[in-house]
């Protein structure tokens, strides 16, 4: 069947089956989509890919994807920089910013530690959450990894590395569904683990 | 040796009386399960016989019965399997097992278990459980409805592999321990991480004090795990030994052994010692005093366990062994002996199990009854006539007695479909 296709179709069917959650289905329906599609609907996507590399790049404070480095929450003088929520993806910083209550700032941690998917503690950017309290001292760190196995294990290398350093650690975990992904916990429940966090232990 | 079973013979089999409180499955139906397009059955009490040939669905009606009590089947760990394909032709192909149940309480309730493909052209189902219509967790399933399965594999339990064994004791445990279950899971997914991390200590993209973390959760769960089997084996063995003694005429005495690749001490010096004997002269001990030792042991494991990649001692390696009159059935026994011996321990699983619920778990027999000898055959349907329900298949009706058949509703099971048989010529 693949012959009968030119290979600029199947290349990008190839490219879109790469990204999570798609099938073979899905990306032959989007490539046909594409082919009959006026000209300006794929001439925007592929500027849009080609920015998404190009434009952006990590917050050289926290680590979360950004234009402009520092990002501008680590800019914004309003907000309390000296209150850290850390986050394994910058999708977890979308989740927490959406309860609208938080004025801290963040580090995005940029995984979490597996050892089946070879991801290891020097995968993460925890020596450069170090290095940023070292560098400018800081009241809390609040761990806000997912409230998984992977999470929790990421949350006691966390916690081992910042202890040392005489800072408030606590953790976000009561009231969160056990298990889950932070990312797709409500609002609502959210704002609650917030304000029930504990000390860790 | 086998304490206390001459002032105790066979009276933990009560007979029952008018206030007994029962469980039992009043009507079931199924979607799409396995050989039944559709099927809506009344349950009576009693021995029901199913009678057929081979691959006409009297299996499959004891599966259905097993995988709403647990929510698991025993035949397969492939949901895909028990939807009916022929029939299920829905954009989502689903299966559906739902029942009438009278719980001990004297309560009615009605259980629904979906298995539903979760989106087009996937290989994934998600479970979906109602009980009377409300959404609900696997655990909330837990005591409403307690079920013994009895089939021709588990008559090679003794001979078997230590696997089927384990898997034995995971399954009986699950249907009463919640926490277990949750171990269990928990010990599978830990110990995936663990063995990853060995290897990748092995090849020095990792160091040692990784291991910390995963150890702490390996032992939580270890713990647990081992607690559980030691308290169930100890039980189990006492209800057994009364049965194994009677059907081997008095001749022979059985002992449950829990072999542990790690065992805990009552002393916790984390000294390992083989029960080449079987003797268990350790008291039973909780998740909590269990838990370091095994901590313990891993530690002292560390170093062969990273040269081999692989977590070397835990539950994932036990055993639970058959003695007789001090020898391993499984090296030692002959086939009869090893024979009564589950036949002892899968009627002392009913009696454990009605101690667990406060009424007898509904009983199936797939077919195991043909495959029992003529002596054994007849104390199995001797003991068994109290339970309140018991579901039995077989291709021959002749294998059942007389008496057992005169007190039996008996059905004729042919390509999904099921009628009365009214009279029998056996
Ligand atoms: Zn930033």
């Amino acid at each position: 069947m693949s012959q009968v296709l030119p290979p600029s179709v199947t290349k990008l069917i190839d490219a879109f089956s790469r990204l999570p959650g798609v099938g073979s289905k899905t990306a032959s329906r989007l490539t046909y989509y594409l082919l009959r599609a006026p000209e300006d609907v794929s001439l925007a996507l592929s500027e849009a890919l080609v920015e998404l590399k190009t434009k952006t790049q990590y917050c050289e404070i926290c680590h979360n994807i950004t234009e402009d480095s520092p990002c501008p929450v680590c800019r914004d003088v309003r907000r309390d920089q000296t209150t850290i929520v850390v986050v394994e993806d910058p999708l977890d910083v979308v989740a927490v910013e959406r309860t609208g209550s938080y004025r801290g700032v963040y580090h995005v941690l940029h995984g979490a530690i597996s050892p089946v998917d070879g991801i290891g503690p020097d995968h993460l950017k925890l020596k450069e959450l170090v290095e940023r309290i070292e560098a400018k001292p800081v009241a809390e760190v609040i761990i806000a990894t997912n409230p998984n196995m992977e999470g929790e294990a990421t949350a006691m290398y966390v916690k081992q590395m910042v202890e040392p350093l005489g800072v408030k650690i606590t953790r976000l975990a009561r009231g969160l569904p056990s298990g889950g992904d932070l990312e797709y916990v409500d609002t609502v429940t959210l704002m609650r683990a917030f304000e029930g966090r504990g000390d860790m232990k | 040796m086998g304490g206390g079973r001459e002032h105790q013979k066979l009276t933990s089999i009560s007979h029952k009386t008018y206030f007994e409180p029962d469980m039992q499955i009043d009507y079931l139906s199924l979607k799409n399960f396995r050989n039944y397009a559709r099927l809506e059955l009344g349950i009576p009490t009693g021995p029901v016989v199913l009678h057929g040939e081979n691959a006409q669905g009297k299996t499959s009606l004891l599966e259905a019965i097993y995988y709403l009590a647990t929510s698991t089947s025993p035949y397969t760990n492939s949901d895909r399997q028990l939807i009916n394909w022929q029939v299920a032709n829905d954009i989502l192909p689903y299966a559906q097992v739902g029942a009438d149940i009278i719980t001990t309480e004297r309560i009615m309730s009605r259980v629904e278990i979906t298995l539903i493909m979760e989106s087009e052209g996937t290989n994934r189902f998600r479970k979906e459980l109602r009980i009377n219509g409300v959404s609900k967790r696997r655990s909330d399933l837990l005591g409403m409805i307690g079920v013994v399965m009895f089939l021709p594999q588990d008559l090679m339990l003794v001979e078997g592999s230590p696997s089927q064994r384990r898997r034995y004791l995971d399954l009986t445990l699950g249907q009463v321990d919640d926490e277990y279950t949750e171990a269990l899971n928990k010990f599978d997914k830990v110990l995936l991480q663990r063995n990853a991390l060995l290897r990748r200590i092995a090849a020095n993209y990792a160091s040692k004090t990784e291991l910390e973390y995963w150890d702490e959760q390996l032992a939580e769960c270890a713990g647990v795990i081992i607690a559980a089997r030691q308290r169930i084996i100890r039980e189990l063995e006492g209800l057994a030994q009364d049965y194994h003694h009677d059907i081997s005429g008095g001749r022979e005495d059985l002992q449950l052994v829990y072999q542990p690749s790690f065992e805990p001490t009552v002393e916790g010096d984390g000294q390992q010692s083989f029960n080449l004997f079987g003797m268990d002269l350790h008291r039973e001990m909780d998740a909590a005093e269990i838990a370091p030792q095994y901590r313990e042991a891993l530690l002292d494991n560390q170093k062969e366990e990273v040269e081999r990649g692989m977590t070397l001692i835990g539950p994932q390696r036990d055993d639970l062994r058959f003695m007789v009159n001090g020898r391993d059935l499984s090296m030692f026994g002959s086939r009869g002996q090893a024979r009564t011996g589950v036949l002892a321990i899968k009627l002392a699983e009913l009696v454990w199990m009605k101690e667990q619920f406060g009424a007898y778990p509904i009983l199936l027999l797939d077919e195991v009854v043909a495959e029992l000898d003529a002596r054994r055959r007849a104390y199995l349907l001797e003991q068994i006539k109290h339970v309140n329900q018991v579901l039995l298949t077989t291709t021959e009706l002749s294998v059942l007695t007389n008496g057992f058949l005169s007190t039996a509703t008996l059905w004729q099971v042919e390509e999904g479909q099921i009628s009365p048989i009214n009279s029998v010529d056996a």
